[in-house]
């Protein structure tokens, strides 16, 4: 190709380079970049945690507190935690500008306190759960603070009173 | 040379990084991303960065993948042959953290333990950022070059919140 040619074609196309990061990224709209966790509205039930292909979200129980962890490091941006989701906490971001100096500064965590058994004292699970499990079925709250064994127990015995076979 | 001054050295390359590609066994996205971020259309030449066919010559590496067993020693040797300051760009979930791969027997899964076995081998390295992305994005390479010169300001940062009672 002669020199002619080229800088015929180059002054018809013009500049095509972007300016970034002057200027707005490429971002379509399928994109997907980080999860952003609504700590307002998690259950930390845990169902994002199974589904993550790489384990980058975590969910740590410390006996006192649950602690969900969301490390963006190795997240492969497939939305699959939103998707199942019971609660809707999970938003997938246009976010990509995550370079960073540390790890430590790639982890996002939402802590859970969590209650316990109010009859044997041990424990159930966390007190978001606990609350949107009230709220959204039909259980009297005096069985929702109770371990499911316990519950069991308590209904068998409330069930065989009704009927007439209880000792009480 | 045991110690750098990793302020000079970085305001003396500041407009002319030259940058080594070093795939370590990745899915081979991210160095497509690299490629796309060489093109004329994000043009990383606006600030100086040149790609090098040697680590001698290189200031930065870009390393992708999660370090398989297999290029474990190649890694280590072309870490080594660069000239200080050591500079890396950990780049893609595998080499952030080891991607999907972080917990199989055939990769070392991640930076973390890639650094640690480069100080088991006496490599001092001077720098590392972490760039995220699977893959990154081209404008995310640019970013995560541009944060090591301390061009932008770092967006992300730990975050850690007590679920509301509300
Ligand atoms: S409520 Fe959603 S974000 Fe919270 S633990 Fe369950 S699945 Fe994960
Ligand atoms: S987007 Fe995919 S990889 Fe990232 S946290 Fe959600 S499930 Fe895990
Ligand atoms: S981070 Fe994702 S795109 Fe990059 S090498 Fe790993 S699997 Fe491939």
């Amino acid at each position: 190709m002669s020199i002619a040619k080229i800088l015929e074609i180059a002054l018809k196309t013009g500049r095509v380079t972007r300016k970034y990061p002057y200027e707005p990224p490429l971002l379509t709209s399928e994109f997907r970049g980080a999860v952003r966790i609504d700590p307002s509205k998690c259950w930390g039930c845990g169902a994002c945690v199974k589904i993550c292909p790489p384990n980058a979200l975590a969910l740590r129980n410390s006996g006192k507190e649950a602690t969900l962890e969301y490390f963006v490091g190795r997240c492969i941006f497939c939305g699959m935690c939103a998707e199942v989701c019971p609660a809707k906490a999970i938003e997938v971001t246009k976010e990509f500008e995550l370079s960073s100096t540390s790890l430590e500064n790639l982890k996002s965590r939402v802590i859970h306190r969590l209650t316990r058994c109010s009859s044997c004292g041990s424990l159930v699970w966390t007190e978001a759960e606990l609350k949107s499990v009230v709220k959204s079925s039909p259980i009297a709250e005096e069985y929702a603070v109770l371990c499911p064994k316990c519950r069991k127990s308590k209904f068998a015995r409330a069930a065989s009173i009704r009927i007439g076979v209880g000792s009480e | 040379m045991s110690s750098v001054n990793i302020a000079r050295a970085l305001k003396a390359i500041k407009r002319s990084i030259w940058v080594y590609h070093l795939n370590s066994g990745s899915c081979n996205a991210c160095d497509i991303e690299i490629l796309d971020a060489l093109t004329p259309y994000f043009d990383v030449e606006r600030f100086g960065i040149k790609l090098v066919g040697s680590p001698r010559h290189a200031d930065l590496i870009l390393l992708t993948g999660p370090v398989t067993r297999e290029s474990l020693p190649k890694v280590v040797r072309a870490i080594k042959a660069m000239p200080r300051p050591r500079l890396i760009l950990a780049l893609g979930s595998c080499g952030v953290g080891g991607g999907i791969w972080w917990d199989t027997y055939s990769t070392i899964g991640g930076f973390k333990k890639l650094e640690d076995i480069l100080r088991e081998n006496g490599v001092e390295v001077d720098r590392v950022v972490y760039v995220p992305g699977c893959p990154v994005r081209p404008e995310a390479i640019i970013y995560g070059i541009l944060l090591l010169l301390g061009v932008v300001e770092q967006k992300v940062k730990k975050v850690e919140v007590v679920a509301s009672e509300s």
